[in-house]
């Protein structure tokens, strides 16, 4: 139980063509008992971040601190951390009980009956008493993966680091295990870290989400605040399945021209908004309303391009008629609507469920409005 | 009919280029197998003669061409016993020199190439170009320092000062038996320190991590997770070492000086005295060369599976 601090963190590395920032100045509190998971693209740093928590990267700027207490410059073995590792890194040499049995022989004194209790306990309550003796070998991906949560838990240590651990499991294993690895983690209350590139495993399992893109930190809050308050456009762009549709506008007046169509917001919205002109217009595909005809005035005449079934429901992916951009704009409707290929219809965006963002830096300028008060009922 | 022959100029096969094919392959069969055995018979044929040669009496190699069977009457196992007789003595003096020297190189080499890839330090890269360098050192060019180094390093007389020549077994060529496996291991640390190396670049990185992170130090992490992952690497490195230092000639000749397994000769030496002289006798020079090749032929029947194991990383 524990809580960790990132008090400006940077970590550069030397390449032949120079200095690469893998983590820039980042700053970041992760509070005890807390299931956090940081994610981002490829190369965003979210691996580096975990690694020096872990001592497996030196820091090199900046400090990491675990209570208080500055964990920089000592090894992994003096920190009181468990990670798990995308390949498992299970001791193929060794049973799964001396697989799990490794880290505390190492880093405590315990008697033999005690490891050999506290191993037992952990195989039972992961379900995996049955393979103790077995080698890494002989289990399937699942069961792998399950010795690999064993061997961290068994440490009890202050923090969990996990380094993508699900990506590799088919999908329906990955779904029951993020359920499992919840259930644990709520069951021990250990202080969690865990790194991944999919934003479902973000948005379902944690407690806080921490958005890296480039090494920086683009955001830190609870999944509904990245969800419906991204700081800026990334944040927006990344969490969220199907992404969010972006259409870059210019703003005069009331009016948001885009090379396809030209959208008019009320009064009350264009008083919030600054004096910037060159904006981004955002809306999530389930936010898209599809109508038979353009009726009102801000409703657009478009095709159907493309229909995505899912079963439950539809990806429709819209052109303007006019085609002046290349994108089309992606909308979310139920799967019991009909809707044929090619036909006209027309699109809709309901102002409350607007996103607008700065033009240039991709800022946050507007939220939707309409959450607060749909949530509400939800969330009593 | 017409569907016949559709069928056939999509396939490109009829009945007659099918009977072709067969044919072709079985004539392209015989050929392969009638060279096979040719050059089977090639190789073996010396082998052959050996054994032959072997169990033949004196007047039987001289009268008979190498390759004819032992003439009836003129069978003997004479060479065996007279060959064995020579070779036993030093076949002791290099089985105490090969097998100790072989397992130091091993270990050594293990541990230098743990050090050299797993282990993140300063200097690494100059360390391990001068061990690849030494690979490439020709025997030859080392003879001279390699005994005026043991002219300098009286190992003899240290053995003396410990008062190791008043144990019961001690003997007066131990000091030269010492010798050549300390000079057999140093050389074959360079080698091993290669291929342990190439081994341990394969091992995952996420296990040496998860061992750190799991308490364990640089030592720990060393004979917990790589010395047993080592194994099939140890079996490979014990068969190559065995055969490098069993067949070994020339650092013998110049650290021992002489051919006389009491002074601490290897097996290769004393075969050499068996086949000097004036006379030849080929039937015992024969029966001692096949003597002094079954070690080494035993030890790839009984490690050739974990040698086979430890390549196919």
């Amino acid at each position: 139980m524990a809580n960790l601090t990132f008090d400006n963190v940077t970590k550069t590395f030397q390449d032949e063509s120079g200095e690469i920032v893998a983590v820039e100045e980042l700053d970041m509190e992760i509070r005890d008992g807390e299931f956090l998971v940081i994610v981002g693209p490829s190369g965003c740093g979210k691996t580096t971040s975990l690694r020096m928590i872990a001592g497996l990267e030196t820091i090199t700027e900046g400090d990491i601190r675990l209570d208080g207490t500055s964990i920089r410059g000592t090894g992994p073995q003096d920190r009181d951390i468990a990670m798990v590792f995308q390949s498992y890194a299970l001791y193929p040499h060794m049973t799964v009980r001396e697989n799990m049995s490794f880290g505390l022989k190492q880093s405590t004194d315990f008697s033999d009956e005690k490891i050999h209790d506290t191993v037992t306990e952990i195989g039972e309550m992961l379900g995996i008493p049955e393979l103790l003796d077995r080698k890494p070998a002989e289990l399937s991906g699942g069961q792998q993966q399950r010795v690999a949560l064993g061997r961290a838990i068994v440490r009890d240590p202050k923090v969990f680091l996990m380094d993508e651990p699900l990506s590799n499991l088919d999908a329906k294993l990955r779904a029951e295990m993020r359920t499992e690895l919840q259930r644990l983690q709520e069951e021990l209350g250990t202080t969690t870290i865990y790194v991944t590139h999919d934003q479902t495993e973000a948005m379902t399992m944690s407690d806080r989400i921490a958005i890296l893109n480039d090494g920086e930190l683009q955001q830190i809050g609870t999944p509904l605040e990245c969800y419906y308050e991204p700081n800026n456009q990334f944040v927006a762009g990344f969490i969220g399945e199907p992404s969010m549709n972006f259409i870059r506008c210019t703003r005069d007046g009331n009016v948001l021209s885009t090379p396809d169509f030209d959208y008019e917001l009320s009064q009350s919205t264009a008083d919030t908004l600054g004096s910037q002109t060159e904006l981004t217009l955002g809306i999530r595909p389930e936010d898209v309303e599809v109508v038979r005809n353009p009726a009102e005035p801000n409703d657009v005449a478009v095709e159907v391009d493309v229909i995505e079934p899912f079963g439950k429901e539809n990806n429709l992916h819209l052109a303007p008629k006019t085609r002046n951009a290349d994108d089309t704009v992606v909308a979310t409707i139920g799967a019991r609507t009909k809707v044929e290929p090619d036909s006209t219809i027309g699109m809709r965006f309901p102002e409350e469920h607007l996103y607008l963002f700065d033009g240039e830096d991709g800022t946050a300028v507007r939220h939707p409005t309409a959450e607060q008060e749909e949530l509400a009922p939800v969330l009593k | 009919m017409q569907l016949l022959a559709l069928v056939q100029s999509i396939t490109g096969e009829s009945d007659e280029s099918l009977a072709d094919r067969f044919e072709g392959v079985s004539r392209k069969h015989i050929i392969a197998t009638v060279l096979t055995t040719l050059t089977g018979l090639f190789y073996l044929s010396p082998l052959w003669g050996g054994i032959s040669t072997a169990f033949k009496t004196k007047s039987a190699f001289i009268n008979t061409v190498p390759l004819a069977p032992p003439p009836a009457g003129e069978i003997t196992i004479q060479p065996w016993v007279v060959a064995w007789q020579t070779l036993e003595p030093a076949l002791w003096n290099s089985l105490i020199i090969t097998i100790p020297a072989m397992i130091f190189s091993a270990v050594l080499g293990s541990i230098a190439a743990y050090g050299l890839t797993m282990v993140d330090w300063r200097g690494q890269v100059a360390l391990m170009s001068a061990f690849i360098a030494a690979i490439f050192l020709p025997k030859q060019g080392i003879l001279l320092p390699l005994s005026r180094f043991w002219n300098t390093v009286n190992i003899q007389g240290i053995l003396e000062s410990l008062g190791y020549f008043t144990l019961p077994f001690a003997h007066e060529s131990h000091a030269t038996l010492l010798t050549l496996i300390i000079t057999h291991s140093a050389y074959g640390i360079s080698i091993c320190t290669l291929l342990f190396r190439g081994y341990y670049l394969t091992i995952d990185d996420e296990l040496i991590e998860a061992a750190r992170i799991d308490g364990a130090d640089m030592y720990a992490t060393y004979w917990h997770i790589i010395l047993p992952l080592s194994y099939p690497m140890f079996m490979v490195v014990f068969i190559f070492q065995f055969t490098q230092i069993y067949n070994e000639f020339l650092y013998a000749l110049i650290l021992v000086g002489g051919s006389d397994p009491s002074n601490g000769a290897p097996i290769t030496l004393a075969l050499a005295e068996l086949n000097s002289g004036f006379s030849q006798n080929w039937n015992n020079q024969m029966a001692g060369a096949f003597i002094t090749a079954i070690p080494t032929i035993i030890v790839y029947v009984l490690f050739g599976e974990q040698f086979a194991e430890g390549v196919k990383y």
